[in-house]
């Protein structure tokens, strides 16, 4: 494939996309629609997730390196990049869930919701139910659906049952699933199907109400059909939510994503809008990348 | 390798395989079948007369009128071997034939002084009475037919004495009389090896149908009743009938055992018909019936195990089973979910490691010493509890034993359990002790419980530990922790190098060791439904 249609492809990708969305932000200071729990009025343009030359190394290796980026609220940001070059590390690095791997150490600063989160005195347990995670298999809990999706609200001291059976209805209905599973609550969650069980984690990660959520690479366990129902879904959510996803699938983050950074190495190489990385990206790794020259 | 040869070796496996499975059922079906089938005699089998008897007096149960009428028929059929053996007992024993003349020489004696008799009337009464007893002693102990003939006839002379009728000098002449007729019909020639049989049947009489009407009831239990099996009954029957005696068939060669039949040796006897009567009339004697005997599970033993059940046995087991598995259990979770999540992987921690494996291989009578060393004898003082094997200590111990297999089991359990569940769980905001909790350790259960029955077999069937720590072999029901208890594994071992009195009762040695198996056996199958159970639901079906 030459580039020119290559990058012919992406833009008609980005055309549809363009007609569907409502504003483009960009990286500079613009005003953006409110997050979920702030009323549509208000509008704010402060970074959710604050990057400053943050750094993540295992041992001595180096998992990311100088790491300075902003998100904001509302938003989907797709990180992009050859296999290896940190994306997932980073990711797992905004709430914390790289503290598994032994030998793990970070430097510099990452904020999320103006919060340093590596500062010693952060609540864990708090962050982790502001930032939410889905990860690349789907994996919900041997119990049954109702258990999976009422986890979270459990873990927060929710024990009203009817509380809980609406926070449950909540949830399974922002992931689209509640049409599916509404007859029977209680059937175990292993017995749905692969984009099911990924519909339900998302939903078991938006019932404890989180401002952010990650998503590594959601889709690329999934057939076609799932993998377009949860993009769908991703296009829902972003108005209530800030997502940050991970994806291998460049067509994909052409797809969901509005604005895009492309990580090589452990390095953030470039970070802007989606459709100025993908037609007409500042350097040429991008480039080479985006157009499938190495990757 | 040609494909003809690799298909002849395929099908040597297949063969192979197929072969040690047979072998092991073979071997299975060797070993268990003969205990199972014995054992349930234990349970089910043809009790007599006297086990309904014994049944009634000493546990309470059955129908005092029906078992009466039983008694009585037996009693009716039992009558005629009791006096045949008092008869001809009387005719060759000189012993109690002497007493009983002498008594009555005493006691004529003393019936007159309180007559009115002439002191000359006294004397000649008094001499000819003391010339009847020594004539009747003299017959009783010679052998030679014609002077015991002189002598009894020589009393008989005085049968129509005015003077003596209607005393008790009378009695002279009935014994007369009847040694006359014991004496006719035995060959006193063969008084000693009449003597020692005629012991040896009566003993066996006295086994099968016990008690003799009349005597004193003896004070141990075992001995108020005869044959309460049938099957114990015929076994009497054989010692009855037959002799045995080793013999030497070929000189230089070990002895040979040859059976005589016991009849011959009392041939001529009035004792002789019973050899036909008693196998004949045994089923009248002690009718026997099928009973299912099912409270052997609940009663206590009478006089080491010779009547009753084991109970008390099977409660021990029990108890201790149950409490080392609390012990056990928890400790080896815990330990598991430290050495899995917390643990570093440091050198102490490899050392631990080391020491659990090596532990699970040691000995069991090793843990038995260090339960008596460690808990019986320097952790009970200190906590203030009396320094005594009981059943708290044998819990302890077994509960030590098998920690090891437990927390190894659980490690492989917690370890298979996939990373992404505990990811999952910490990414929605849990602790790791919640994330445990609730998400590891319901998924590692089905590997948790196969320890559990790991440990259940090993606690229920282990004696070494128990022998000094809390195990006895006789002894009241244990009323708390503190006590020591019988248990179904050592009173085993204790039957089967026990006393002769263990040796018949065979069937009791049987019924212990296959309730063990059945325990352990029911105990496991619960086990291993709880955990299909369990597994079937961490895979959603």
């Amino acid at each position: 494939m030459t580039k020119q249609s290559n990058n012919q492809m992406l833009k008609s990708a980005l055309d549809v996309k363009a007609s569907k969305s409502v504003i483009e932000p960009t990286i500079t200071v613009q005003r953006i629609k409110g997050a979920a729990d702030e009323s549509n009025t208000e509008k704010c343009q402060c970074a959710i997730i604050r990057a400053d030359q943050f750094s993540m190394y295992y041992g001595s290796t180096v998992g990311v390196k100088d790491i300075t980026m902003d998100i904001y609220p509302c938003s989907v940001t797709a990180i992009i990049g050859p296999s290896g070059c940190g994306k997932s590390t980073f990711l797992r690095s905004i709430n914390r869930m790289n503290d598994l791997v032994p030998h793990a150490r970070a430097e510099g600063k990452l904020e999320v919701d103006g919060q340093d989160i590596y500062d010693k005195r952060i609540n864990l347990v708090n962050l982790r139910q502001q930032v939410g995670m889905v990860f690349q298999k789907p994996n919900p809990f041997p119990k049954s659906i109702f258990d999976n999706v009422a986890y979270g609200p459990r873990l927060q001291g929710v024990k009203n049952k009817s509380k809980l059976q609406h926070i449950v209805e909540q949830s399974l209905k922002a992931s689209a699933l509640w049409d599916e599973v509404q007859d029977d609550l209680k059937k175990s969650a292993l017995a749905l199907s692969g984009g099911q069980q990924q519909r339900l984690c998302i939903a078991r990660a938006l019932a404890t109400k989180p401002r952010v959520l990650l998503m590594d690479e959601p889709c690329s366990a999934l057939d076609p059909l799932a993998t377009g129902k949860i993009e769908d879904l991703i296009e829902q959510l972003k108005s209530s939510y800030t997502i940050v996803i991970v994806t291998h699938n460049m067509q994909q983050a052409a797809r969901v994503s509005e604005s895009a950074a492309f990580f090589c190495l452990g390095e953030l190489i470039e970070y802007d809008n989606t459709s100025k990385i993908f037609s007409n990206p500042s350097k040429k790794q991008t480039e080479d990348y985006v157009t499938g020259r190495f990757g | 390798m040609r494909l003809a040869v690799r298909g002849i070796i395929d099908r040597a496996f297949t063969a192979l395989t197929a072969l040690s499975v047979v072998l092991m059922c073979f071997a299975l079906v060797a070993v268990l079948g003969p205990m199972i089938w014995r054992g349930t005699g234990a349970v089910v089998f043809q009790g007599t007369v006297e086990f309904r008897k014994m049944q009634l007096s000493i546990f309470q149960r059955g129908d005092p009128s029906s078992l009466e009428k039983e008694i009585n028929q037996a009693e009716h059929i039992r009558k005629v071997v009791y006096e045949t053996i008092d008869k001809f007992k009387r005719g060759i024993d000189t012993e109690a034939l002497t007493d009983e003349a002498r008594k009555i020489h005493r006691e004529f004696g003393k019936e007159l002084r309180y007559k009115d008799v002439s002191i000359d009337e006294y004397t000649q009464l008094r001499s000819i009475s003391r010339d009847l007893r020594n004539k009747l002693e003299n017959a009783f102990v010679c052998r030679d037919i014609e002077q015991i003939r002189e002598n009894i006839e020589y009393v008989l002379k005085y049968e129509n004495d005015t003077r003596i009728k209607g005393t008790r000098a009378e009695d002279f002449f009935r014994l007369a009389k009847e040694f006359q007729k014991a004496a006719e019909s035995t060959d006193l020639s063969r008084y000693y090896e009449y003597a020692g049989s005629l012991a040896e049947v009566e003993e066996i009489i006295v086994k099968l149908l016990r008690p003799k009407p009349g005597e004193p009831v003896p004070a141990l239990v075992r001995l108020r009743y005869g044959a309460t099996r049938w099957d114990h009954a015929q076994k009497l029957l054989d010692n009855l009938l037959w002799i045995e005696q080793w013999v030497e068939k070929e000189p230089g060669k070990p002895l040979v055992k040859v059976l005589s039949p016991r009849a011959e040796q009392f041939a001529g006897t009035i004792i002789e018909p019973l050899f036909d009567y008693v196998p004949e009339n045994l089923t009248r004697m002690l009718k026997p019936r099928w009973t299912f005997y099912w409270q052997y599970f609940i009663d206590d033993n009478v006089n080491s195990h010779y009547f009753g059940g084991i109970g008390p046995e099977i409660l021990g087991t029990l108890v201790i089973t149950l409490l080392g598995m609390l012990v056990a259990v928890p400790l080896g979770i815990i330990s598991a979910a430290y050495l899995v999540e917390c643990a570093s992987d440091n050198f102490a921690v490899r050392i631990i490691r080391m020491c659990i494996n090596t532990l699970a291989g040691v000995p069991s009578i090793i843990f038995g010493l260090f339960g008596l060393a460690f808990f019986v004898l320097f952790l009970f003082p200190v906590l203030g509890f009396e320094s005594k094997p009981c059943i708290l200590a044998a819990s302890l111990t077994l509960g030590v034993l098998t920690l090891p297999v437990m927390i190894r089991a659980s490690e492989e359990a917690i370890r298979a359990v996939p990373q992404t569940y505990k990811e999952a769980s910490l990414a929605l905001g849990a602790s790791r002790f919640k994330t445990f909790i609730t998400v590891i350790f319901p998924a590692a259960l089905p590997g948790i419980l196969t320890g559990v029955i790991l440990s259940l077999s090993r606690i229920a069937g282990e004696t070494a530990p128990i022998l000094f720590t809390g195990a006895v072999a006789l002894g009241p029901i244990p009323k708390s922790i503190f006590d020591s208890t019988r248990t179904l594994s050592y009173g085993s071992y204790d039957m089967a190098v026990g006393d002769r009195l263990a040796m018949m009762v065979p069937h009791n040695q049987y019924g212990m060791v296959v309730t063990l198996v059945l325990l352990i056996l029911g105990l496991n199958t619960v086990a291993i439904i709880l955990r299909s159970r369990v597994f079937k639901k961490l895979k959603g079906r």
